[in-house]
């Protein structure tokens, strides 16, 4: 027999498979895309009564259409037929809505179990479920949980594991909706059935309304099918005008209006309700209006965004530094110490190749540990939503919705858990073109570089040329997405909606669960690209064998000298900075100190020496071009992981390059005629 | 009359909303279809919210601008 059993969750956003995931799975999880598309992929597997049961997390969603890429990834996965059970989770609170998406799943033929979660908030709202009735109804196993408080879960994996083997069987309720309807949906069937082979692999009642629906894949999917199409359409064009003459409604939303009412009607039939509806403004409709008017809203956001910023930075610091100590001081001293007879190279390519490579990745530890913990907070505490739906009319001016504005904030920090930040993005594009531009917003590393260039030339108008440099960041951002979003995927539907989940307490095992699987992600994923990518700018620093390290004569020096003409046009005829630069992918602060390192001077004399090598107007488009140039080796490697796509990363550094170098070598060109 | 225009605590009925199939099936999956009742809990500036269906939607401007409603 069988001893794993595959379950998919579907439900709406915010129902609470997170919570029933971690709840069941705990930290188990893994988090990923599906293939091809930048959909979050989350799978989750766990031991009961010695089966193994994998959990497979399908994104939230109100409808099974094909009018966005989750949906189709839904569908989709579902049609694929590779689970054993389906599991429909709802949010008992809003089981009228939530009944909606079931019934397309029963449509569709298939018959799920049904989740009642958030049970727990039933009595506060004063009404309860007849579960048996509903189970009566919809002829399907009906289970309640509560996950943040844990209960009903070995009920649940109890029913999975029936369900998976042939215990029970689910019958299902078929959805019979009014007659005019039903009359349309069977008249398409029989035009159908004359037409498609006996191996059709889809359920005719199923197709036909979608057909009513207009749904554009199945309209293709039965386009290829049939011999005589046309018939089909003409059809479905009679029927749609027999729905506008007498209710005055397109076809596609009088289906899924008549859908809409069913399931309000079942729920209506199972609730018992005490209480008459609140008319009243509730506190948490006061909270949201402070926090989504403009006026109030933007500053408690900014205020929100600064705290975020101070916890994690003042409460990484001790730990980067001490990770610091530990990879470029303690072990390589022991190395030194006890493996002296060793040759050079060798203990070379111990310290500062692959140590110095682990380190890179560690480092990033406290800080994206403490951003996603912070995030997954606001996440499910319902403040996200909020925030996003505060910026949605600014951003839109740019082509982007507002889930984007959080990712570019973070991306002032640092731009690489700015980058994962976008998985809460819901529009696929939209985050696309959000991973594009992150690299623009100057991160903390930047600002090094710049502090040593405005102590050097521009002592009196430092703020003004650092803030100069941000905003030329934020500006190119928003044009280039601007600029995007008019001539790319005008296909996609933006987002229109948000909804505003209610508020809670942060459950604190979710929020710590989450933070873990990201983090794991982040060293299992993108850690192995930084460190094979500072093991190689090592080797090329050190090599060929005797070289002085980063030297003239190395492989990067060489490298340096041979682009270096390139540089001209930006003022800079040097190689060293060249090779800086290059360094500078590794992070951006490491210019800095390669620079030093190049010029003998150690970070403390630098100041002198780059007086004598710079002039004002190279060192601005120095500084402009590290502010756009390629984004470090961490940020590229989170793009990769979140885009799934090489091409697209490899296109987002290729564009970045060149719009640095013309812009800097604008900026040489202008600041040239005015200094 | 336009969504944007109901003052706040007012319940309307929907009578139409503009845009493509996309945009009005997956409102209809919500509950924002013609004929539903909706009540408008944050007016402009920055995003409307409304309650459909005993849940909060937020709003952005050029969506609520598309929904036409009329007084119950």
């Amino acid at each position: 027999m069988k001893r794993n059993v595959k379950v998919a969750l579907v439900g709406n956003p915010n129902v609470g498979k997170t919570a029933i995931m971690n709840a069941l799975a705990g930290t188990n999880e893994m988090v990923g895309n599906w293939p091809g598309v930048t959909v979050k992929k989350k799978t989750g597997k766990y031991h009961f009564r010695g089966f193994e049961i994998e959990l497979i997390d399908l994104p939230g969603i109100y409808s099974l259409t094909s009018y966005s890429l989750e949906e189709r990834v839904t569908r989709n996965f579902l049609l694929s037929g590779e689970y054993d059970v389906v599991a429909d989770v709802i949010d008992v609170t809003l089981l009228g809505r939530n009944l909606y998406l079931t019934l397309e799943l029963l449509d569709m033929g298939i018959k799920p179990v049904i989740v009642l979660n958030k049970t727990d908030e039933l009595n506060k709202l004063h009404f309860s479920i007849d579960v048996q009735k509903l189970e009566k109804i919809l002829k399907l196993p009906v289970v309640t949980v509560s996950a943040t408080k844990k209960e009903g879960l070995n009920n649940l994996s109890e029913t999975f594991l029936r369900v998976a083997t042939g215990d029970i069987k689910p019958e299902g309720f078929t959805p019979i909706y009014s007659e005019i309807l039903e009359e349309a949906i069977e008249l398409l069937t029989l035009k159908l059935k004359s037409q498609v082979k006996s191996n059709f692999p889809f359920n005719l009642r199923w197709i036909s309304i979608k057909l009513l629906e207009k749904d554009p894949e199945i309209l293709k999917l039965v386009e290829r099918q049939l011999l005589e199409f046309n018939l089909i359409l003409e059809e479905i064009e009679q029927i749609e005008k027999e729905i506008q003459n007498r209710f005055n409604l397109d076809l596609p939303t009088f289906v899924s209006k008549e859908r809409f009412l069913l399931a309000s009607k079942v729920a209506r039939e199972v609730i018992d309700s005490s209480e008459k509806e609140i008319t009243t403004e509730t506190l948490s409709d006061k909270i949201d209006k402070l926090i989504t008017y403009p006026f109030t809203g933007i500053p408690i956001f900014l205020l929100i965004m600064w705290l975020v910023f101070k916890i994690t930075f003042s409460l990484s610091e001790p730990f980067i530094n001490i990770i610091d100590q530990i990879f470029s001081n303690f072990i390589p001293g022991v190395v030194e110490n006890l493996l002296s007879f060793l040759p050079k190279p060798i203990i070379s390519l111990i310290n500062d190749g692959i140590l110095a490579g682990v380190g890179a990745v560690i480092v990033f530890l406290p800080i994206l540990g403490l951003l996603y913990f912070l995030m997954s907070i606001l996440e499910d505490s319902g403040y996200m939503a909020r925030a996003a739906a505060l910026w949605d009319n600014f951003m839109k001016i740019f082509g982007l919705s507002g889930a984007s504005v959080i990712p570019m904030i973070l991306g002032f920090g640092c731009n690489v858990p700015a980058i994962y930040a976008t998985r809460a993005m819901r529009s696929p594009y939209q985050k696309l073109i959000t991973m594009a531009i992150i690299p623009w917003i100057s991160c903390s590393a930047r600002l090094p570089v710049y502090t040593v260039f405005v102590a050097a030339f521009f002592q009196e108008n430092r703020t003004a040329v650092i803030l100069g440099l941000y905003l030329t960041g934020i500006a190119l951002a928003l044009f280039f997405s601007a600029l995007m979003s008019r001539f790319l995927y005008r296909t996609e539907e933006d987002e229109f909606f948000i909804e505003l989940p209610s508020y809670k307490l942060p459950s604190w095992n979710v929020v710590i669960n989450e933070t873990w699987i990201e983090v794991k992600d982040f060293l299992q994923k993108a850690g192995t690209v930084i460190f094979a990518v500072s093991v190689l700018i090592w080797a090329l620093a050190s090599l060929p064998p005797g070289v002085e390290y980063a030297g003239e004569k190395s492989f990067i020096g060489q490298i340096g000298k041979t682009i270096a003409p390139l540089f001209q046009p930006i003022g800079i005829e040097d190689w060293k900075p060249v090779v800086a630069l290059i360094f500078g992918a590794l992070a951006k602060e490491v210019v800095v100190g390669t620079l030093g390192t190049l010029y003998g001077t150690g970070e403390s004399g630098l100041v002198e020496v780059l007086r004598t090598t710079f002039s004002p107007e190279s060192a601005l488009a120095f500084m402009v071009f590290t502010l756009l140039y390629t984004p470090c080796v961490a940020t590229m490697a989170a793009i990769r992981q979140e885009s799934g796509s090489w091409r697209f990363t490899l296109g987002v550094l290729a564009i970045d390059l060149t719009t640095a170098w013309i812009l800097a070598s604008i900026t040489y060109h202008i600041a040239g005629t005015l200094f | 009359m336009k969504l944007t225009e109901v003052p706040e605590g007012k319940t309307v009925e929907v009578v139409d909303i503009k845009g493509g199939v996309g945009i009005r099936n997956r409102l209809a999956a919500i509950g924002l279809y013609p004929g539903a009742p909706i009540k408008v809990i944050k007016s402009p500036p920055g995003p409307m919210i409304v309650e459909v269906a005993g849940s909060r939607i937020a709003l952005g401007k050029g969506m609520a601008s598309k929904v036409e409603v009329m007084e119950l």
